[in-house]
């Protein structure tokens, strides 16, 4: 049982210097008044917390959507987020765990049963009433963007276009995630057409859910088992030197870092090794276009010759990484495109924070920033009959931005395989033979 | 390839990569947070106390040539210092967030001691806790604090706002010889919340509601007085709650008065640096944290930051120090008593025994050694080594992180981010494109 420890998050408590910068900018606490903020919550409210101790003395920090804008403002490097989602761990170890937050951490296993009937698990899942009964007896806010099962699953798809696949002496390992292996194949099928493209043969070994929505919910336990599941099936490839690449943000960071540090597994060689060796899809290509590797065969996105406008939101959880915005430096290259880059904190979702009823309306709260900033780059351009959207990285945050703006959204590798003329932008499947 | 990295996003750090971008630079900032300009009153002290004395300064045109030799001023020079201003002002101007020099506001007219000239000339503005503050420049809420001004005032404080005591503050004004009550008006109809933030209530008063309920219980409680309130009046419609407050308030001067962190002016002025940046096309990257560099021996070739994985590499023509002294985290010491400059382990001018840190006296007048330590420059802002040269051909500091000031006892912080940050972004952009030949 994990119970908070001496770890390097609760050390770093002690740098704060109670500027409130975080609180400043911690997107929760600006729309509710259900949560005090970061300052309080984790540096204030961690001294009072004790092992072994029966009750925790601030509950409020389950309203802490674990965006880590608070981390990524402070000054002096508190990791505020890591406290708060142990002191969540605890609370969790105390007072155990809902079922809606058992099925919620449990993302892998509703897409595999989905998968098994992909229409039906839609229809279930998407009508009304059923979704009314899913807020009344689980607490899952009924209007939250819930996404939907595919027909075709990734790896499926994967196995009946084998023979097209590129066979080459370069090889990458593509860590998938569970969202696109059951929602959103096709940012898979764009991922790797894209490393295809620049050569590569494209590995998909079998994998599980990186466990970070148990880590969100406090499910320490069980995600570890994940993580080391995966540690272990992905070390061969690490050691032969292929890197792991992945487009779910939220994945390839809890591979890096989250699971590592949120439990205690930092000195396990494995765990470091896939640390080290796990990359974003967009870190990983501006590399490349670093080492003048990436092909330049771009091409613009609209037909008409009129500029396309792109808003595109760093999520928080590629803001975690420390990476910057690699997405931006690559796209730049796209002819025509007119990148707008949104300085929003956060969409709101945060994982399965909007889908809670209680919090539903925090994260639409929270969103607005975004959404109106998209809203704004639309304003004085004639409506246009062609194709609009926007870009983001993390696939929770896609569905929340549309929810929020009624725009479709794209992972920017779907607009770079587009560019390559690879993809069909609008209607989300490849182009060509595949 | 950048022209200019710029590691540091507090006033310096902003500032210099504004600068060096209107110059036609390729620039990024990369930082680890946000910056000091949170925690400051959103005022530019240029030069409020020389060393060792008690006196505040009246003009820091005149002061700046008695500072010592190596002070930074002192390696710029007063023309270098002004024009650093001017383009400040120009910059938040721009951004819709005006400041003036406090002592020639418009308000300013008629009253005893205003030259309606700016020159040098510092102002006595009131601090959080009704103490004289020396400023140079001020944005317009705060300009009518000026305490030359002998009208009496009503400092009135807000129910459910902590860390502001207008009694408190009234008392010492009293004490200092000018007219003063404190007021308190009540918040429980516009929020429920007992504990705001003055960041909350500031986006409370972006709301038209609110600043019209604000603008009724401030005519209520003033007597005709000009009136002070804690500095939370609106942050991205900042400029309307003040429109509208004037409007409400009739001809009543009203000012606002720094509160203790978060700051809002502060944050309106980080905002308004931000958005200018954002308009010239430079990326300012947060939570990254420099963790080491590669070198040829003489030029600085790339910085690594820290990330969830690797380092990541940054390369650059050129790099600026702006991190900051030891309260920004650009210097920092250990339990030992070791001090060093975090990113380049550049030479520092510091005492290296935790005993020598510290004065015994906590208000000491001269100040303590090791807020004084930071890096020596030259007069191009070249960080410089034992022997005096240059420690690396394309490595720049400005800011906190400079030796021989200590800009908490000189009250000169934004003085010396603005000026130094100017003039190290000037002397990359001589040095990436020189100036073309005299006979073309
Ligand atoms: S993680 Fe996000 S919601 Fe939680 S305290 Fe930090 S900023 Fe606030
Ligand atoms: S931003 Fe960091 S240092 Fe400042 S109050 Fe928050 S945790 Fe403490
Ligand atoms: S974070 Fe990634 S692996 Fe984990 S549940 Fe979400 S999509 Fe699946």
């Amino acid at each position: 049982m994990h119970t908070v420890s001496l770890h390097s998050a609760g050390m770093s408590l002690d740098a704060c210097i109670k500027c409130n910068i975080c609180t400043s900018y911690c997107p929760v606490s600006q729309v509710t008044e259900r949560f005090p903020g970061p300052k309080y919550a984790a540096p204030q409210s961690e001294r009072f917390r004790e092992i072994g101790q029966p009750r925790s003395p601030d509950a409020s920090v389950d309203y802490c959507s674990g965006c880590r804008v608070c981390n990524e403002v402070c000054p002096t490097g508190v990791r505020i987020a890591e406290i708060n989602a142990r002191a969540r761990a605890q609370m969790v170890a105390e007072q155990g765990l809902s079922l809606r937050n058992r099925l919620l951490g449990r993302n892998e296993l509703l897409g595999k049963a989905g998968s098994l009937a992909p229409r039906l698990a839609n229809f279930l899942l998407h009508n009304r009433l059923a979704r009314r009964l899913a807020a009344a007896l689980f607490g899952v806010a009924e209007q939250a963007p819930l996404p939907r099962w595919h027909t075709e699953k990734f790896t499926r798809w994967l196995a009946r276009t084998d023979m097209h696949r590129l066979r080459s002496d370069r090889k990458v390992v593509y860590f998938h995630g569970c969202a696109t292996q059951h929602y959103e194949p096709f940012v898979g099928m764009a991922t790797v057409l894209v490393l295809e493209h620049l050569g590569y043969e494209v590995i998909v070994p079998r994998q599980n859910c990186c466990g970070l929505p148990l880590l969100s919910n406090g499910e320490f336990g069980a995600a570890e088992r994940y993580h080391r599941r995966n540690v272990e099936r992905l070390t061969t490839y690490i050691e032969v030197g292929y890197p792991i690449l992945g487009s779910s943000t939220s994945c390839t960071l809890t591979l890096k870092e989250e699971a590592p540090e949120l439990l205690d597994l930092e000195g396990d060689a494995g765990v470091r090794a896939l640390k080290l060796a796990t990359w974003d899809i967009f870190e990983w290509l501006r590399e490349r276009q670093e080492q003048g590797d990436l092909p330049t065969d771009l091409h613009r996105l609209n037909d008409e010759g009129k500029p396309f406008t792109l808003p595109y939101h760093a999520p928080c959880q590629l803001r975690a990484h420390r990476i910057g915005k690699p997405a931006l430096d690559i796209l730049a290259q796209i002819p025509e495109l007119e990148l707008r880059e949104s300085h929003a904190r956060c969409c709101g979702i945060a994982g399965t924070y909007g889908y809670k009823v209680e919090k539903y309306q925090i994260a639409m709260d929270v969103g607005a920033e975004l959404f109106g900033f998209v809203a704004a780059q639309y304003a004085g351009l004639e409506a246009s009959s062609s194709f609009a959207c926007t870009a983001c990285d993390s696939e929770t945050c896609r569905w929340q931005l549309e929810h929020g703006t009624g725009l479709p959204s794209r992972h920017p590798i779907e607009i770079l395989a587009a560019a390559y003329g690879l993809y069909d932008l609008q209607a989300r499947r490849p182009r060509g033979g595949n | 390839m950048l022209d200019l990295l710029v590691i540091g996003a507090g006033l310096t750090g902003l500032f210099a990569a504004y600068a060096a971008a209107r110059a036609g630079l390729r620039v990024r900032v990369i930082a680890k947070g946000m910056g000091a300009t949170h925690w400051h009153a959103g005022t530019i002290d240029l030069l409020g106390y020389l060393p060792g004395e008690q006196k505040p300064v009246a003009d820091w045109v005149e002061a700046v040539p008695e500072l010592p030799a190596a002070h930074p001023y002192r390696n710029l020079g007063v023309d270098a210092i002004r024009t650093a201003m001017v383009e400040f002002q120009r910059l938040v101007a721009g951004a819709g967030l005006p400041y003036e020099s406090a002592a020639a506001g418009p308000w300013f007219a008629g009253v005893a001691g205003g030259s309606g000239e700016q020159d040098g000339r510092n102002s006595m503005l009131i601090s959080p806790v009704g103490a004289p503050r020396p400023v140079y420049l001020a944005p317009a809420a705060q300009q009518p604090a000026n305490l030359a001004d002998t009208r009496p005032m009503v400092i009135v404080g807000l129910t459910g706002m902590p860390d502001f005591y207008p009694t408190l503050i009234a008392e010492n004004l009293c004490r200092q010889g000018h007219r003063a009550r404190g007021a308190t008006v009540p918040l429980d109809k516009l929020t429920a919340r007992r504990d705001n933030s003055p960041l909350q209530l500031a986006r409370l008063f972006d709301e038209p509601a609110a600043q019209a309920r604000l603008a009724e219980m401030v005519a209520d409680v003033a007597a005709g007085e000009r009136v002070g309130l804690p500095a939370v009046l609106g942050l991205h419609r900042h400029a309307r709650t003040c429109a509208h407050l004037q409007e409400a308030t009739g001809a009543r001067a009203f000012f606002e008065i720094p509160t203790l962190p978060p700051s809002v002016p502060g944050l309106r002025l980080d905002t308004a640096l931000r958005e200018s940046l954002a308009g010239q096309g430079v990326r300012v990257e947060t939570g990254m944290e420099a963790c080491g560099f590669g070198t040829d021996g003489r030029r600085i070739e790339w910085v690594e930051s820290e990330t969830g994985s690797r380092p990541l590499r940054h390369s650059a023509r050129n790099f600026l120090l702006a991190t900051g002294g030891i309260l920004g985290g650009g210097i920092h010491g250990d339990r030992c008593g070791r001090v060093r400059e975090v990113v380049f382990d550049l030479p520092l001018t510091a005492p290296q025994a935790r005993s020598q840190w510290l004065r015994p006296l906590f208000l000491d007048s001269r100040g303590h050694p090791v807020f004084q330590c930071g890096v020596a420059v030259d007069a191009r802002c070249q960080p410089l080594d034992e022997s005096g040269a240059p420690v690396y051909d394309n490595l720049w500091a400005a800011g906190a992180v400079l030796a021989h000031t200590d800009p908490i006892r000189e009250r000169s912080r934004e003085g010396i981010a603005i000026a130094t940050g100017y003039a190290a972004a000037a002397a990359v952009a001589r040095d990436v494109s020189p100036p073309p030949a005299a006979d073309n």
